[in-house]
């Protein structure tokens, strides 16, 4: 290579755009696990960290798909359902004896269907997304209990083996197989994200829509793929709590549409459209689950954990504005 | 001292560092009573910035501001407020979903009991705006009135405040002609009753109408100040950009080949009635016409962002179907948008990511993935064949100065091989050098065969720039005018072709 490679690497690092508050909050990350390191010495034994990143992965991938979604400037409220709507139709179609990985397929394809739904209703017909991503929610959630008849399913059987393992109990390298899925997908997602053109227009749609379009930049189809992404990553969450229950719950994912919204806004990225990048989900998400994991072995009761949590989110925002310096906060409108 | 020489505002020692940036270094400014001051220098000189200071929008790293002679710290918005300090901004600052009558009153509404008295802000709003002789009703959506009337509105809002010191930035690049002179009377009446303004703009033809001193800035440096009649306009403009420009217009004669781009009987919607024009291989069309004579809409029309009626458009003797800009772009027709902040720029990403963004087709491969190095050449390439004055290109579109953004919004798109350009005032917000700049690149468009469509409300840079002229009126074109017979009269006397008695606001 010729000697321009301008700068030193680490400058370059730091150019990228939301490296700051990645950096701030891993910060905040590394302390928690000291923190809760001296409380608990078991805290990072490898059995520990193994159940933690098992914790951690479901929610980077629903913050992966919701952090699609939110830098397009819109929202998915439909992340919680899709994931009860995927474990449900899943082990539905395996306790009635369907092959597991002719059942996933199915799954997938009846997952992405409500990511379709979503882009068309929001780009489409120009609904406010949190409204369409709301009705898609509750339909979603109706589909997973009429899946099998308003009740959960059976045991989906010995002949699942395979599913759950790879799904959930598998292990490689002595780590679980969910993961793996997790950093896979994170891989393909951020290289799409920061790399390509789809990437590209995702940020272009979330930050000034008008000129995106004047660009040649496809509106209806950036914002379908967004959603199309975040069903497909709910879909998979979906997919591993079955295979870790071996039975399909059909409240399976409430609320995930907002820790899913926690672990994006916590790493960085805007609600507001046009900023954050993958590498902050991560950390959001290990900073969701730290905190869980952490609090439970200190012994905190569910409501304590959630209230922490919940100041967490403030805080990091917060954090966020001031670092910035002083930037004004604005509430978007949205035409 | 007499009371008109008594400065009101003095500035010493401005000093005000963006991350990357020195935007003013020791700058010094001063104003009376009751005079108009030009704020003068190119784009990104620090015109904007200085004044946003005095009206606490940005408080200042170093120096001294004196208000009636007392040193006053940082001004805030609202001991701005209290001074009687109030700014018209460069970019449009209004809440789009908001009516006219609320947005003059944003912020200092008027209530009674806690309750909106929302008649008595209707009333007060239509009594301001027909003090101005600004004709529309306070009811209506902001969002809704074209780029030029929410610029009245803009300053009605300001006036309305009543200040005594008021700062106008780049007022007159949206409005037409004779919203310009219904403004200039409105500022010698100002003057009149004691007021005092500072003016900024890019339009050094406007100031003989109104200014009385001058206030020159290059490169976040204070030049000089002085009376404005002491100075010729070639004086003003080496001042500003520290040399001369020999040529305000450099028109290149090419020989005229074949029809490249031709629009026949194009309809779309009531700005758009039977447009019909052909451009030629090595010809600038020049469009003239008044503000709403639909000429931004006949531009959107053809690119696919407004859809068509009726019509078609053939490209190089073929015909050519544009629904959506992406086709338009495929095919090789680009629009150069008129409203940068709304149509132009993203302005959360970087310079960089703008610049590329109607290019990712080019910089990436089979599978999308954008190839970096490809990009930072391209995107060096525009930067630097416009001279665009940036601290780097990885920094936001928004921290550029409003000339330096629309050096981008064209930039964009000159890094294509398109046949044909179509720019919607591309010189707006400009200053002289980049002006010429801009000219010269629109002659090597020209001389490279691409046909080049030029919109423009300012008659000299149309006269001095096309080959040909074609002038529009409520939604049609009325005639065509070679380049040697054009005249400011001839162009004004089809433009004002109204078939309507009564103009409509158009909504
Ligand atoms: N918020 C900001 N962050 C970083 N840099 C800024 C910011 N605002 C202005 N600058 C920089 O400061 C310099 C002066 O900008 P300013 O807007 O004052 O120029 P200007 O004289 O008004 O130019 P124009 O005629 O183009 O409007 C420019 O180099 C600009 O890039
Ligand atoms: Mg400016």
């Amino acid at each position: 290579m010729n000697g321009n490679v301008k700068n030193n690497p680490l400058k370059k690092v730091l150019q990228i755009r939301g490296m700051g508050q990645v950096l701030t909050v891993t910060v905040g990350l590394i302390i928690l696990c000291i923190v809760f390191g001296i409380i608990n010495p078991t805290f990072f034994s490898f059995r520990n960290i193994n159940n933690l990143l098992r914790q951690i992965a479901p929610i980077l991938l629903i913050g992966i798909g919701q952090s699609y979604v939110l830098i397009t400037g819109n929202i998915d409220l439909s992340i919680g359902s899709v994931v009860g709507m995927s474990t449900m139709i899943s082990a539905t179609l395996m306790t009635h004896g369907m092959n597991p990985w002719l059942s996933v397929i199915i799954t997938l394809i009846c997952c992405i269907a409500v990511g379709l739904a979503n882009g068309l209703l929001v780009a489409g017909c120009k609904l406010p997304p949190f409204i369409a991503t709301l009705g898609t929610m509750t339909i979603a959630r109706g589909i997973a209990q009429i899946a099998n008849g308003n009740y959960n399913t059976d045991s989906i059987g010995a002949a699942a083996e395979g599913f759950r393992n790879f799904f959930y109990y598998g292990r490689f390298l002595g780590i679980f197989s969910t993961v793996w899925i997790a950093i896979v997908l994170w891989v393909i997602f951020n290289f799409i994200l920061s790399r390509t053109r789809t990437g590209r227009h995702i940020y272009a749609v979330g930050s000034n829509p008008d000129a995106a379009k004047l660009s040649g930049v496809s509106i209806l189809g950036t914002t379908t793929k967004v959603y199309v992404v975040a069903s497909i990553c709910s879909c998979i969450v979906g997919l591993t709590q079955c295979a870790s229950a071996g039975m399909g719950a059909m409240d399976a994912g409430n609320s995930y549409e907002l820790y899913a919204v926690a672990a994006s806004v916590i790493g960085g990225v805007s609600t507001l459209g046009g900023q954050g990048i993958l590498l902050g989900t991560v950390i959001g998400a290990a900073i969701w689950g730290v905190l869980q994991n952490g609090l439970q072995f200190a012994g905190a009761p569910v409501a304590i954990r959630n209230i922490v949590i919940g100041v967490i989110v403030v805080l990091s925002v917060l954090l966020d504005v001031v670092v910035r310096g002083g930037k004004k906060i604005k509430i978007q409108k949205n035409k | 001292m007499e009371e008109k020489e008594r400065p009101v505002v003095e500035m010493e020692h401005i000093t005000k560092i963006f991350p990357g940036v020195v935007a003013l270094d020791d700058v010094s400014f001063e104003l009376r009573k009751g005079e108009v001051m030009a704020l003068l220098g190119e784009n990104g000189a620090g015109k904007s910035t200085l004044v946003k200071i005095l009206s606490g929008v940005y408080t200042k790293d170093e120096g001294t501001i004196k208000i009636d002679g007392v040193d006053v710290g940082d001004v805030t918005p609202q001991s701005a407020r209290k001074h009687g300090i109030a700014i018209i901004h460069q970019e449009l600052n209004m809440c789009r979903h908001l009516s006219v009558a609320e947005n003059i009153f944003l912020g200092r509404e008027l209530s009674k009991h806690g309750i909106l008295s929302s008649k008595e802000m209707e009333k007060e709003a239509e009594r301001i705006l027909s003090s101005l002789k600004i004709d529309i009703s306070p009811s209506t959506i902001v969002g809704d009135l074209p780029v030029s009337k929410q610029q009245m509105v803009e300053i009605a809002k300001a006036l309305s405040t009543n200040a005594r010191i008021l700062i106008m930035d780049e007022p007159t690049s949206a409005l037409s002609d004779k919203e310009i002179n219904e403004l200039f009377r409105i500022i010698r009446d100002l003057k009149e009753h004691g007021h005092s303004i500072i003016y900024i703009s890019h339009r050094l033809e406007e100031l003989k109408h109104i200014v009385d001193r001058v206030t020159i800035m290059r490169d976040g440096h204070f030049i000089t100040r002085a009376d404005f009649s002491s100075l010729s306009m070639d004086q003003i403009i080496s001042y500003m950009v520290g040399r001369e420009i020999k040529e305000k217009f450099p028109h290149v004669e090419t020989p005229v080949g074949e029809t490249v781009f031709s629009v026949k009987n194009l309809n779309a919607g009531k700005m758009v009635r039977n447009v019909s024009f052909d451009v030629r291989k090595g010809e600038i069309l020049g469009i003239a016409g008044l503000m709403g004579a639909g000429r931004t809409e006949t531009t959107r029309a053809i690119f696919g962002v407004d859809p068509k009626e009726g019509g078609n458009i053939h490209l190089d003797g073929k015909e050519i179907v544009i629904r959506r800009p992406k086709d338009a772009i495929k095919a090789g027709v680009v629009l150069v948008p008129e409203d940068r902040k709304k149509d132009g720029l993203c302005t959360k990403l970087s310079i960089r990511e703008n610049i590329a963004l109607p290019n990712l087709d080019m910089l990436s491969d089979k599978a999308s993935v954008i190839h970096s190095r490809k990009e930072h050449k391209m995107v060096g390439d525009a930067i630097s064949s416009l001279s665009v004055k940036l601290s780097s290109a990885e920094a936001n579109a928004a921290s550029l100065s409003g000339g330096n953004q629309q050096k981008i919004v064209v930039g964009k798109w000159l890094a294509r091989r398109s046949r044909v350009v179509i720019f919607d005032e591309p010189t707006r917000g400009i200053d002289v050098a980049a002006k010429v700049e801009i000219y010269n690149l629109m002659n090597r468009l020209k001389e490279n065969g691409i046909a080049v469509v030029f919109v423009s409300s300012e008659l000299p840079e149309i006269l001095g720039m096309a080959d040909r002229i074609a002038v529009m009126c409520d939604g049609e074109i009325k005639g065509f005018l070679q380049r040697g017979e054009a005249t400011q009269e001839k162009i004004m006397a089809l433009a004002t072709q109204f078939e309507k008695k009564i103009v409509e606001v158009e909504l």
